[in-house]
């Protein structure tokens, strides 16, 4: 199994750089936020990528791992004041652990019945958490403020978990990378081409679609844990958001399915427009535009979904073969 | 081939447009205007001349804050924003604050949208307190998003008050600059149980049936202790999910457990119906109180099913507290008819509540120092149109409102037999005897 580092990995590793290295090097606190949210989305949508890019299997309860780790990781740093990066791992195998035995149970299951049970396990974990004491039930888990003491104060732990995500993101394009040049990113590509064909060709796909859930899920449960961290509390639900899981298919498809660079931008676009939007005193008619966001996401994704469904990074190789090379 | 190069070029113009809006957007959201204060820009020609020497130096003032203008919770934070808005134009229209050294300082306010939910909330509260200078700020409407927006204001030493941040738990994690202007969550229902014991003594069996949520289920478990501790039995107590619309299996559970008297509820919509669905099941109660819904003007909107309904409520147009600073009652909801054409409800008076706090506490500290400000609201103990406003100062949990105190109103029929709403707890404030029992 040889991986070839060429110039699509670069890019990629370029691309990363470029979005998360201005607010360090300005020490621009602002802009670290906007870039915070802006990263977040892109380990997000590169994870889900791994099983619906990869894969073919369309998640859409994929929150429910970002929910869970975030949950595991609150645990662990008010209960036990856990310091951070075990907390943040502890986050990431609770939702891989989730994630397998979910994957042993539902990934027999093809096509749309998949999606719709993935909404299914969101809304029963989100009940499940909203009643569950250790996890504060319905109040969810408040952090003291003096938790952030041990980082310095606020201002530093913030930075703290910036450079986190920054790491995460690195990681996770890096791994995306990785997996889609290895055999087994190739096996799990076969499946999505044609699971019967991968079955005959000595795949056994049951155990290929599991474990390319279970690497779709450990990052999102990291993050979690980050961003309620750096909230200083979670509940229910903004933990389990489904909002949040349609939003990262969106910027999948904007971007292009089943490519590493196409996650990253459909990710920076899909969040710049959004902030752009939010923030914009624009007013068109008696209408500010802020109000329209989420017509305007609607309005792209039927777009992409009617007339381009491989995304921008996609289509760009399909008409260009020059660029194959070059765009993973 | 020509459709798709065509739709294509459309596509990649949207994005491209997209980014060009994010490199725009900073820059323009900075620089703009107030357009929501109505006077924030007011010339300084208009201070009076003899309360300002032509010499003095001007201030404006930044007061930033998100609002929940889209998601569930917009109604109440529109009506919020009408509040700071009218508190700002009439306090700049009244020439603006001075201060010791004898500059006077103006209002106007900065705003974004969090959409009701926490993905952005620190993001712009770090571009208000850092790009927009914001000198003070004000909460989010909920408990969960102003825990994450007292993170960045402790971090930046800004002083936020918090309107509709109601969870006692929000003060008890040991910030030192977030101010509560509502009465806390724990003291919600405690009322009712008072007002249910001054009318019958004997009425001892309550269900406590409450939506599933964080400010509902602190409401709760305060009520629930509250409660066990008058000798009351608790027959049920049951937490329906947010969103619940078909309230018949609870009512089923409500019947089954035959209660005397019904207390809990969440937030307007599911309160609304759940008082509904109590109507048209008959069920047999003697009294009910509900959370949130029963104060808003809109909840007679059901009828009949909402007479005899008792609702806790931070203030109320008809309540007459003898003001020692800011306007009247009376004056109050003039003004704010005047401008808006509508009856103030509690957010409204809420919303010019948080800005009348901090008009007070920089005229008491003569400076827009966050030190010297902060100090003056510590000492805070003053009585306006809205109640009563003195906060906790103990470290374990400094800013909880310990002034203030809730009014409860009742639905009841007018001699024309029109739904109103009267106040009828604390007796000292009522306006109506209680309807009781209410089936």
């Amino acid at each position: 199994m040889k991986t070839r580092f060429d110039l699509g990995f670069w890019l990629v590793l370029v691309a990363i750089a470029v979005i998360a290295f201005p607010p360090i090097l300005g020490q621009n606190a602002a802009l670290r936020e906007k870039t915070f949210t802006i990263l977040l989305a892109i380990v997000m949508a590169s994870s889900l990528n791994i099983i619906m890019g990869y894969t073919g299997y369309v998640s859409f309860g994929h929150v429910v791992f970002y929910g869970l780790g975030g949950y595991m990781g609150m645990y662990l740093v008010d209960n036990f004041a856990a310091p951070l990066p075990l907390a943040v791992l502890a986050g990431g195998i609770i939702s891989g652990a989730l994630a397998f035995l979910l994957g042993k149970a539902i990934l027999r299951l093809r096509g749309a019945y998949f999606a719709l049970v993935t909404i299914g396990i969101n809304e029963a974990v989100r009940t499940f958490v909203s009643n569950f004491q250790p996890f504060g039930a319905a109040t969810g888990i408040e952090l003291q403020f003096a938790v952030y003491k041990p980082y310095g104060g606020p201002a530093q732990a913030l930075w703290f978990v910036y450079y986190s995500v920054v790491g995460l993101a690195i990681f996770g394009v890096v791994f995306s990378y990785w997996l889609k040049k290895s055999k087994f990113g190739l096996a799990l590509m076969t499946i999505r081409e044609d699971e019967d064909a991968a079955e005959v060709l000595g795949i056994f796909t049951p155990d290929a679609k599991t474990w390319a859930f279970v690497f779709s899920a450990i990052l999102p449960g990291m993050l979690g844990a980050l961003f309620f961290f750096k909230n200083g509390n979670v509940e229910p639900s903004d933990a389990f958001r489904l909002g949040f899981s349609i939003e990262s298919l969106v910027m999948i498809m904007l971007g292009g399915q089943g490519t590493v660079l196409g996650p990253i931008l459909g990710a920076l676009s899909y969040q710049q427009l959004r902030g752009a939007l939010l923030t914009s005193d624009i007013v068109i008619g008696a209408f500010p535009l802020k109000d329209f966001q989420l017509v305007i996401s609607g309005v792209l994704l039927l777009l992409i979904v009617l007339f381009i469904p491989s995304g921008f990074v996609g289509w760009l190789r399909q008409r260009i073969p020059q660029l194959r090379r070059v765009l993973e | 081939m020509f459709k798709k190069h065509f739709l294509f070029t459309v596509l990649t113009l949207l994005m491209v447009v997209s980014l060009a809006l994010a490199g725009c957007a900073a820059p323009a959201a900075t620089q703009a205007p107030a357009a929501e204060a109505p006077a924030a820009e007011a010339p300084a020609a208009e201070a009076p001349a003899a309360e300002a020497p032509a010499a003095a130096a001007e201030k404006m003032v930044t007061i930033g804050f998100t609002a929940s203008l889209t998601g569930k919770l917009n109604v109440e934070s529109t009506r919020q924003n009408n509040g700071l808005n009218l508190w700002m134009q009439q306090v700049n229209d009244a020439g603006g604050v001075k201060l010791a050294d004898g500059t006077v300082v103006k209002f106007q306010s900065k705003f974004y949208d969090d959409e009701s939910n926490k993905d952005r909330v620190q993001e712009l509260y770090t571009k208000l307190a850092i790009e927009d200078n914001a000198d003070f700020l004000i909460s989010p409407y909920s408990s969960g998003l102003a825990d994450a927006a007292a993170v960045i204001a402790e971090q930046y030493g800004k002083i936020m008050i918090t309107t509709g941040a109601a969870s006692e738990g929000t003060y008890q994690k040991g910030y030192t600059l977030v101010y509560q202007t509502y009465t806390p969550a724990g003291r919600y229902l405690t009322g009712s149980l008072d007002l249910l014991a001054s009318l019958d003594a004997n009425v001892k069996k309550i269900a406590i049936v409450h939506e599933n949520d964080k400010f509902s289920t602190d409401v709760a478990n305060a009520l629930e202790a509250y409660a066990t501790a008058q000798g009351y039995e608790i027959v049920l107590r049951e937490g329906y999910d947010s969103g619940t619309t078909d309230f018949a299996p609870i009512i089923n559970k409500i019947e089954a457990a035959a209660p005397e008297a019904v207390l809990g509820g969440g937030h307007f919509a599911d309160g609304q119906q759940f008082a509904k669905s109590m109507s048209e099941k008959s069920l047999a109660v003697k009294f009910i109180s509900l959370l949130v819904a029963p104060p808003e003007p809109t909840f007679a909107e059901i009828g009949d099913a909402a007479l005899g309904i008792v609702g806790p409520s931070q203030w109320e147009p008809l309540a007459a507290f003898p003001a020692d600073f800011g306007p009247t009652g009376a004056e109050f909801v003039e003004a704010y008819k005047a401008a808006y054409g509508e009856e103030p409800s509690y957010h409204g008076a809420g919303g010019y509540m948080a800005g009348l706090i901090l008009q007070k506490a920089i005229e008491s500290a003569g400076s827009l120092d966050t030190e010297a400000v902060k100090a003056a609201l510590d000492a805070i103990d003053m009585t306006t149109f809205f109640g009563k406003i003195k906060f906790d100062v103990t470290p374990e949990s400094h800013g909880l409102q310990i002034g203030h105190e809730m009014v409860y109103v009742q639905w009841q029929k007018d001699s024309a037999g029109a739904l109103v709403k009267q106040v009828v707890w604390p007796s000292a404030g009522k306006t109506a005897e209680s309807l009781f029992p209410i089936r």
